[in-house]
């Protein structure tokens, strides 16, 4: 094997240059790529950052915007400005002497208020799936640490749903 | 063999060992002396920034969903040093758009070398509103157009800067502001709701303020941690109710010349305040302004927070705790020969007119407000202990645990006391020498009005947190008296009432009450002639659905709860009736029957 290099080398010494050229050029290449491919998702990455503050910001004025509204709103709708607009539309207050009561069928008096649903039960999270399909290894391997009195038969039994 | 020079590359060998691991010792210690600790965290500053995000605090609504205290938009304008080009036309800015600003100080702080982190950034005012911020951003956009004309970098407010926060806002005003109390948020960190439900609720309304680390480094950005607001409540109180009443009270004062006054309107089938006037009124929204609204010790909310002797009305009391056990009946007859009763043959207990009254049963004990027939049914009827028993039953000497906060509570003076004498019993039988809140009276009289059952007085009837809302189950607290007592009570009041012809009825409505005129003691005794006026009233009658206490604190018309609180009362029910939309009783008993 030696020799025979040897003498491919003395017949024509440049195959073994480019042998060695192609080498490097194919290693050139190989960083060349990882390092196109690790800066172009750096670049994303970069970008998204932005974009996330970008967004947060966004969000942050909607908010504002939004509670300004609200406030607005609520001081449109307050009992004096609303006193107000009544008396310039010519809205009186009742007499409560002059108050008629009638009975309307099916009349349904207002109900509680509810800005939002209404309380639910907390159901307790059930082990629907299997702890080991949920566990990194490195959580594994930490619990094993921390527990390391647990039989096997003890882990089957609790991961058991 | 060895090779040659050997030992050299021993030695060369060792000293480059020892090189490098005094090279390593030393990255080691210097990572932990003092300086790189600073050193470290200064280059945190670098990394970003370290912030406190606050939740934004919850919502105060009135059981319509009125929006009673929420946030709005202020701003905070300052100066960051790093990009300021032209200190002048800040200055100028500031001075002339900025209320508490002047030219010098402005110039004198955007003209400061930037050396350290720490003076990077002055804030010149916080809370500053919208208006003025849009005069400062039309102001920037100007200076824009003449420096691209002008090509020149003056002038500039570069480095002028405002960031939104959020401040309290009770777009009502001074509607409702002695439930509400307030929130003082000038100091972020230290902010805290004072007084009526922002106090009692402050660490529901607050939310739990989160410390983020927002890194200038684009590759570490990631979103912010979802932050829950703070908790919203939904009152019981109802606007319309409160309005009314506020608006009533206020004429009430103008019209008998009260000091001061309260009147509370409460459902005592569940103990929800609808209703709850205090004087003085107080806009939250300018709380800085407290000390001048309430020198001294004037209480925020008298319906909570004072303690005074209610006089007659308190005899309601006294007669449902003798009803009740059975030691009088409504036929019992007490002879009032004299006009007075003395007790323990040393204190003499006089009519509130001096006169003396004849035979009466017990209703006539009550509509004529005789305090010798109530002092003789707490000492020979009831006795000390019976009587205190039922005074505490009923919610006496210590607090309603109503969700407001600066609740007054004035002990009970009980036999067991050292200071308590016999003349005690006689004179709390009729209200005196005993102080209760306005909000222990309306508690214990829901108990009459709601067949025997005593409800907790509340004000908040609903939270929402995380989206949910939670409603408030209503909660007996006690039931002092039976079913049958309280409505013959009741029934008893209202043929007073109407038999006296009182100034409290409300036409179309049976309406059970009691007046109430309290001295007010001084140093030297009941000697002032100045008098609580005071009426309680429940109804309507068949179904009470209500009950309204007025208190009116030293009126100058007239001495007497019966010609100064029992119109009130009236003007009170009159309105309130409508807005409950209670139909007068025979509309009502022809539509729902008996």
């Amino acid at each position: 094997m030696k020799t025979r290099l040897i003498q491919a080398y003395k017949q024509a010494p440049w195959r073994i240059q480019l042998q060695w050229i192609g080498l490097f050029l194919l290693g050139v290449i190989l960083i060349a790529s990882v390092t196109g491919v690790y800066l172009n998702i750096s670049a994303q990455a970069a970008a998204s950052g932005r974009q996330i503050q970008s967004l947060e910001r966004r969000i942050n004025n909607i908010n504002n915007e939004i509670t300004q509204l609200t406030t607005d709103l609520a001081y449109t709708r307050s009992t004096k400005n609303m006193m107000a607009r009544a008396e310039e539309l010519g809205f009186t207050l009742l007499n409560p002497h002059e108050a008629l009561y009638l009975e309307i069928p099916g009349y349904k008096p207002k109900e509680d208020l509810m800005l939002a649903p209404p309380r639910e039960n907390l159901i307790s999270e059930s082990l629907i799936v299997r702890s080991s399909y949920r566990t990194s290894i490195w959580d594994w391997i930490l619990a094993q640490i921390q527990a390391p009195l647990i039989t096997p038969a003890q882990i089957e039994e609790e991961t058991t749903p | 063999m060895k090779p040659p020079f050997y030992p050299r590359y021993i030695i060369i060998g060792l000293a480059c060992l020892i090189f490098g691991a005094a090279v390593a010792f030393q990255m080691v210690r210097i990572n932990y002396t003092p300086f790189a600790m600073e050193l470290i965290a200064k280059s945190e500053d670098y990394q970003g920034v370290r912030k406190t995000i606050y939740p934004p605090r919850g919502t105060i609504y009135d059981r319509s969903g009125n929006i009673l205290a929420t946030n709005q938009i202020g701003y905070e304008v300052g100066i960051d040093l790093k990009f300021v080009t032209d200190p002048e036309s800040i200055a100028f800015a500031a001075a002339s758009i900025l209320d508490d600003q002047d030219y010098v100080n402005v110039l004198e702080m955007a003209s400061t070398e930037r050396q350290f982190e720490e003076n990077r950034y002055f804030v010149l005012s916080s809370y500053v509103s919208r208006e003025k911020i849009d005069e400062l951003t039309l102001l920037r956009e100007n200076y824009a157009q003449r420096r691209q004309e002008s090509k020149s970098s003056k002038p500039s407010l570069a480095g002028l800067v405002w960031t939104p926060m959020q401040l309290r806002f009770y777009p009502e005003g001074t509607l409702a502001g002695n439930v509400l109390g307030f929130y003082n948020y000038f100091s972020r960190e230290t902010a805290q709701g004072v007084f009526g439900v922002e106090e009692a609720y402050n660490r529901l309304l607050t939310g739990k303020p989160e410390k983020v680390f927002m890194p200038n480094d684009p590759y570490l950005v990631e979103a912010l941690p979802e932050i829950d607001p703070g908790a919203s409540l939904i009152l019981t109180i109802d606007r319309e109710i409160q309005y009314m009443l506020e608006k009533t009270l206020t004429e009430a004062i103008n019209w008998s010349g009260a000091e001061g006054g309260t009147i509370i309107v409460s459902d005592p089938t569940t103990g929800e305040v609808l209703g709850m006037a205090s004087t003085p009124y107080f806009d939250p929204n300018n709380y800085w302004e407290y000390q001048e609204t309430f020198p001294g010790i004037t209480p925020y909310n008298r319906a909570v927070g004072t303690a005074y002797e209610p006089g007659s009305v308190f005899k309601v009391i006294t007669m449902a705790a003798a009803l009740d056990s059975g030691v009088v009946n409504l036929d019992t007859i007490y002879n009032d020969t004299t006009g007075v009763y003395w007790v323990a043959n040393t204190w003499p207990i006089y009519n509130w007119n001096f006169g003396a009254w004849g035979q009466h049963d017990m209703t006539g004990c009550m509509r004529h407000s005789l305090n010798v027939c109530l002092a003789y049914i707490a000492l020979e009827r009831l006795e000390a202990d019976l009587f205190y028993q039922y005074l505490q039953a009923f919610g006496f000497g210590r607090s309603t645990g109503v969700d407001l906060a600066s609740e007054a509570n004035y002990p009970l003076r009980l036999p067991e006391n050292n200071q308590w004498s016999v003349i005690d019993l006689a004179t709390n039988s009729f209200g005196q020498g005993i102080a209760v809140t306005p909000i222990q009276m309306v508690a214990a009289i829901s108990a009459i009005a709601n067949d025997g059952r005593m409800m907790a007085p509340h004000v908040v009837r609903s939270v929402i947190d995380r989206g949910q809302q939670y409603n408030i189950t209503p909660q007996v607290i006690n039931s002092p008296i039976s079913e049958e007592t309280a409505r013959s009570l009741t029934q008893m009041l209202t043929t007073t009432l109407k038999e006296e012809a009182s100034l409290a009825l409300v036409d179309g409505y049976d309406i059970a009450g009691k007046t109430g005129t309290g001295e007010i003691p001084t140093q030297f005794g009941y000697t002032s002639g100045l008098t609580n006026a005071s009426f309680v009233g429940w109804g309507p009658s068949n179904d009470p659905q209500f009950v309204v206490y007025v208190w009116l604190e030293k009126p100058t018309i007239s001495q007497w709860g019966s010609e100064v609180a029992a119109p009130v009362f009236r003007d009170v029910v009159e309105q309130l009736v409508v807005l409950m939309k209670i139909p007068p009783d025979n509309a009502r008993l022809q539509i729902f029957g008996d």
